[in-house]
C-alpha cells in the first residue's frame, strides 16, 4: 500500500513538470528541451541550504524555485532568436551544461557522490515524513500549479502565447511584444518546475546528478506530447499513465536489467508513434508547427 | 499631410539591391496602389516600413515621427496595420480569437490579470468579444465566428486577416495584395471595405497586380522596377507613362 | 604536455570528424538533424562484436557485414519513421523528437541484448603507442586520423565530382529543379542513408578499437558529431572536418587548467555561442531563413 501512495507522489511530482512544460512548449510552441535543468537547479540550491545552512525546507522551496525561474529567464534568451529544431539543441544544450556543473562542481555538489540526508518539511512542528502527509503536500502543490497554468492560459495572455505558437510574425503584427512573452513563460515554467525538484529532492532525501540527465528531459516532453499539447488535461493524464505503466512491468517479475531499458524502448517507440501518427497526443488539440 | 514619408530607402540582399533609393508619400485619407512587376520590391518596402527589415540607408516617417528602426509591434502599435502576401493567420485558432488578438488592453493582457483572473481582465474581455463580434459583421464573416481559421476558404480569410488589423484601430492600412485570388463576389466587398475604410478617414497603401482594380479604386499610384521607383502620380497619367509600358511590357 | 593535449585533441577531432561526415551526407538531403545516426553508429561496433567475438568470424569479413548492416539500419529508419513524416510534411522539430525516439529505442534494444556492460573487440593485449614529439599515440589512434582522412577526401570528391554526389548537392540546393530534371529525390535521400549509415557503421567499429562497446556511445559520439557540423557550417563537407577538428582541439585544450569532466560543458558550450552569433558556421553556409 504505501508503495503504491510512493507511486503517487512521484507521479505528482512529475505532473507539475509535465504541466509547467506544457506551457512553454505546449500552449507557446517553444521547442524547449532541457527542462529537467530547473528542477535540477532548485533540488539543489534548497538541499544544500538546509543540509549547510540549516534553512527550512519550505524557505528553500522558494529560493530553489526563484532561482530556477531565473534560470528559465537564461535559457529563455536563444529562443529569442532561434527557430524549432536549433531551439532544441541550444535548449538540451543548456540542460547538458546545468548537469555538468552539477556533476563537476565537486566541492559544491559533491558531484557523483551525491547529496544524502535531506531533511523533510516540517509543519506544525510535524516532520512531513509519512508517505500519506507527503502525499498531500505534493497533491496541493499539484493543484495550485494545475490552477496557475490554467489560469494563465485562460486568458488574453495565453491567447497571446496561442499567437506565439501559431505565427510570430503575425503576433508582432497585432503589435505585441513577442520576445517578452516568451521569457515571461520559460520564467514561469521554469519556476513550478524548480517546485518539482525541491519537492523531490525533501522526498527522496537524497539527489545526485543522475535524476538531472538529458534523458529526464525527454521523459517530461514526451509526457507533454502524449498527453497532448495544449491540454492540461491530457498533461495530467499522459504523465500519470507514463509513470504508472513502467511500474506495471515490475510487478510482472521482471528484473530490473529487463525492465529498465524495456521502459525506455518502450518511450522511445511511442515518441515515434506519437510523431508518425498522433502529433496531437491523447487530449491535445495542437500539433508543432 | 503626409501620413506616411518614405526616404531614400535602400535595402541589400548579398549584395543584391532589393530596394534602391526608393522614396513617396502616402497622404492623409487617401488610398495610394503600389505596383510594379514581379520581384520589383513591392513587399520589401512594406516589410521595412513596418520594421520586419532595416534599410541600409533611408528613413521612414509615420505622422512626422521617425520609425526607421523601430520593432514591428512597436510600430503596429503606433498606428500602421499591415496584411501578408500569403496571409498569416492563426490557422488553430477560432475566427472570434483571431481577431481578438488584435485590441489594446489596459492591464487585462498582463501576467498577472492573467494568474489572478482579476474583474478588470474579465470585463476588459467581455468588452472586446463585443467589438471583436461587431468587426465580424462589418466584414461579413460572423456566422464563421467558431470556426477554426485554418478551415476558411481562400476568400474568407483574406477578409478575416483585414478584420484582424481592423481590432487594432490603425491609421495607416498597408495591404498585400489584398484582392489576390479572390471570386468576383468577394474582390466587390473587399472593395466596398476599403473605399468604407476611407469614409471612416483611414489611410490605405495597397499592393496589387490587377491594373483595373487599381485603376477603379487608388488615388495615387507608385509604380516599381528593379527596386527603383519609375512613376508616381494619378492612375491615368501613370498607365500611358512611357516607362511604366516598357517594364510591363519589356517583361514579356 | 601541451603536445599531448594538441594530439589528443586532434585524435578526438577526427572520430568527431568521421561522425560529422555521415551524419552531414545526410543532413544534404533530408535537411532535418538525423540525430539517431548516433546509434546506427553504436550498432556498427555491436555488429562487430557479434560476428567476430560471439562468432569468430574473418575480421574482414565481419567488418564488412558490420557496415552493410549499418548502411541498412540507416536505410530502414528513414523508411519506416521519416518517409511517413516527409509525407505529412512534418516541420523539422517533429523529425528530430522521432529521431530522439528511434535513438532511444535502438539503444536500450541494444542494451536488452547484449547487457549494459562494456565489451571489447580486442583480442589480443594492448600495444604500446609510439613516441613522437614528446606525445603518445597509439596505432590505432594513427588509422583513426588517417581513415578520417581519406574519408573526408573521398567523400568530398564524392560530393563534388561523382554522377550521385551531383545529384544529391541538387536536391538538397533546389528539390523541385531536380525533379523537373528527372531526380528522383526518394532514391537520393535512400542513397544518402546508405554511405552514412555505412560510414557510421566503419566509425562504430574504428573507435571500438580504441575505447571500449557499451550501449551508450552512440550519446556522445553523435552530440559532437552534430555539434562538429553546425560549427564547421551544417550541410558542408569541409565544414564537418574543420568544424570536427575545431571541437576536439577546444575541448582537450580547454580542459588543460581545468577538470576533464567538463569537456561536454566546453562542447555545448561552444555550440550555443555559434547558434547565436554565427549559425552558419566556420564556413558560413546559409540556413533557411523565413520568408516574411
Amino acid at each position: 500500500m504505501e508503495y503504491l501512495i510512493h507511486i503517487l507522489i512521484i507521479t505528482g511530482i512529475y505532473i507539475i513538470l509535465t504541466l509547467s512544460l506544457n506551457l512553454i512548449v505546449g500552449f507557446t510552441g517553444l521547442a524547449a528541451l532541457g527542462h529537467i535543468a530547473f528542477a535540477c537547479i532548485a533540488a539543489y540550491t534548497s538541499s544544500l541550504l538546509a543540509l549547510n545552512l540549516g534553512i527550512s525546507p519550505w524557505i528553500g522551496l522558494l529560493l530553489g524555485a526563484i532561482l530556477a525561474a531565473f534560470l528559465g529567464m537564461v535559457i529563455g534568451l536563444p529562443s529569442l532568436r532561434l527557430k524549432g529544431d536549433y531551439l532544441a539543441l541550444a535548449t538540451f544544450g543548456l540542460g547538458i551544461i546545468v548537469y555538468s556543473i552539477a556533476k563537476n562542481w565537486v566541492s559544491l555538489t559533491r558531484g557523483p557522490m551525491g547529496l544524502p540526508g535531506i531533511p523533510p518539511f516540517s509543519l506544525l512542528g510535524y516532520e512531513i515524513s509519512s508517505v500519506w502527509s507527503y502525499l498531500i503536500l505534493v497533491l496541493t502543490f499539484v493543484l495550485i500549479t494545475y490552477l496557475a497554468i490554467r489560469n494563465i492560459t485562460n486568458s488574453p495572455f495565453g491567447r497571446i502565447l496561442k499567437g506565439i505558437r501559431e505565427d510570430e510574425i503575425a503576433t508582432l503584427a497585432m503589435g505585441k511584444d513577442v520576445n517578452k512573452y516568451k521569457l515571461i513563460v520559460f520564467v514561469v515554467g521554469a519556476f513550478f518546475a524548480g517546485i518539482a525538484g525541491s519537492l523531490y529532492a525533501h522526498y527522496i532525501a537524497f539527489i545526485d546528478p543522475s535524476s538531472f540527465t538529458v534523458m529526464e528531459s525527454i521523459t517530461v516532453l514526451l509526457m507533454v506530447v502524449f498527453g497532448g499539447m495544449g491540454s492540461l488535461k491530457g498533461s495530467i493524464v499522459g504523465a500519470s499513465i507514463l509513470v504508472v505503466f513502467p511500474e506495471l512491468l515490475r510487478f510482472l517479475g521482471m528484473p530490473s536489467s529487463i525492465a529498465a531499458p524495456l521502459r525506455q524502448m518502450i518511450y522511445g517507440l511511442l515518441l515515434i508513434i506519437l510523431m508518425v501518427w498522433r502529433p496531437q497526443g491523447l487530449l491535445g488539440r495542437f500539433k508543432f508547427k | 499631410m503626409a501620413v506616411l514619408q518614405v526616404q531614400n530607402l535602400v535595402k541589400e540582399f548579398d549584395g543584391i539591391k532589393a530596394v534602391d533609393g526608393i522614396a513617396f508619400g502616402v497622404e492623409k485619407n487617401s488610398i495610394c496602389a503600389l505596383v510594379g512587376p514581379n520581384g520589383s520590391g513591392k513587399t520589401t518596402v512594406f516589410n521595412l516600413i513596418s520594421g520586419y527589415l532595416k534599410p541600409q540607408r533611408g528613413k521612414i516617417f509615420f505622422n512626422g515621427k521617425e520609425i526607421t528602426s523601430l520593432s514591428p509591434h512597436k510600430i503596429a502599435k503606433l498606428g500602421i496595420g499591415r496584411t501578408f502576401q500569403n496571409i498569416r493567420l492563426f490557422p488553430q485558432i477560432s475566427v472570434l480569437d483571431n481577431v481578438m488578438f488584435g485590441f489594446k488592453y489596459e492591464r487585462g493582457d498582463k501576467f498577472f490579470s492573467a494568474l489572478f483572473q482579476t474583474r478588470r481582465m474579465k470585463q476588459e474581455e467581455k468588452d472586446n468579444l463585443l467589438k471583436a463580434e461587431g468587426i465580424l459583421k462589418f466584414v461579413g464573416l460572423i456566422d464563421k465566428k467558431k470556426e477554426l481559421a485554418g478551415n476558411l476558404s481562400h476568400g474568407q480569410r483574406k477578409l478575416l486577416e483585414l478584420a484582424r488589423i481592423l481590432a487594432l484601430e490603425p491609421e495607416l492600412f498597408l495591404l498585400d495584395e489584398p484582392f489576390a485570388g479572390l471570386f468576383p463576389e468577394t474582390k466587390r466587398t473587399m472593395l466596398d471595405l476599403i473605399r468604407k475604410l476611407k469614409e471612416r478617414g483611414k489611410t490605405i497603401l495597397f499592393i496589387e497586380h490587377d491594373m483595373n482594380l487599381v485603376m477603379s479604386l487608388a488615388e495615387k499610384v507608385i509604380v516599381l522596377n528593379y527596386g527603383k521607383k519609375i512613376a508616381e502620380g494619378e492612375p491615368e497619367e501613370v498607365r500611358n507613362n512611357k516607362e511604366v509600358l516598357n517594364a510591363y511590357l519589356g517583361k514579356k | 604536455m601541451i603536445q599531448q593535449l594538441i594530439l589528443n585533441g586532434i585524435i578526438a577531432g577526427s572520430i568527431y570528424v568521421l561522425v560529422a561526415l555521415g551524419f552531414t551526407i545526410i543532413y544534404r538531403t533530408v535537411k532535418f538533424f538525423h540525430f539517431a545516426h548516433g546509434v546506427v553508429f553504436a550498432a556498427g561496433a555491436y555488429f562487430a562484436y557479434t560476428f567476430f567475438i560471439l562468432f569468430n568470424t574473418n575480421p574482414l569479413i565481419s567488418f564488412l557485414l558490420s557496415v552493410c548492416l549499418a548502411s541498412l539500419l540507416g536505410i530502414a529508419i528513414d523508411r519506416f519513421v521519416y518517409y511517413p513524416l516527409r509525407k505529412n510534411n512534418a516541420p523539422n522539430l517533429v523529425y528530430l523528437i522521432a529521431s530522439f525516439g528511434v535513438f532511444i529505442f535502438i539503444q536500450n534494444l541494444l542494451q536488452l541484448i547484449f547487457g549494459a556492460q562494456i565489451l571489447t573487440l580486442r583480442t589480443g593485449p594492448i600495444k604500446e603507442g609510439h613516441h613522437i614529439l614528446g606525445a603518445v599515440i597509439t596505432d590505432i589512434q594513427i588509422l583513426i586520423i588517417v581513415v578520417s582522412f581519406i574519408l573526408f577526401l573521398l567523400t568530398y570528391l564524392f560530393i563534388q565530382k561523382s554522377k550521385i554526389g551531383n545529384a544529391i548537392r541538387a536536391v538538397s540546393d533546389d528539390p523541385i529543379g531536380a525533379r523537373v530534371v528527372g531526380i528522383d529525390s526518394e532514391k537520393i535521400i535512400l542513397t544518402a542513408f546508405a554511405i552514412g549509415s555505412a560510414m557510421a557503421g566503419v566509425t562504430g567499429i574504428l573507435i571500438s578499437l580504441e575505447t571500449n562497446i557499451e550501449p551508450t556511445m552512440g550519446l556522445n559520439a553523435i552530440l559532437k558529431g552534430m555539434i562538429a557540423s553546425i560549427i564547421g557550417g551544417i550541410g558542408s563537407i569541409p565544414g564537418a572536418i574543420l568544424g570536427g577538428l575545431f571541437l576536439g582541439l577546444a575541448e582537450n585544450l580547454g580542459i588543460w587548467k581545468i577538470q576533464a569532466g567538463w569537456k561536454d560543458a566546453i562542447a555545448f558550450g561552444i555550440l550555443i555561442i555559434f547558434l547565436l552569433l554565427k549559425p552558419s558556421g566556420i564556413t558560413g553556409i546559409k540556413t533557411e531563413k523565413e520568408q516574411i
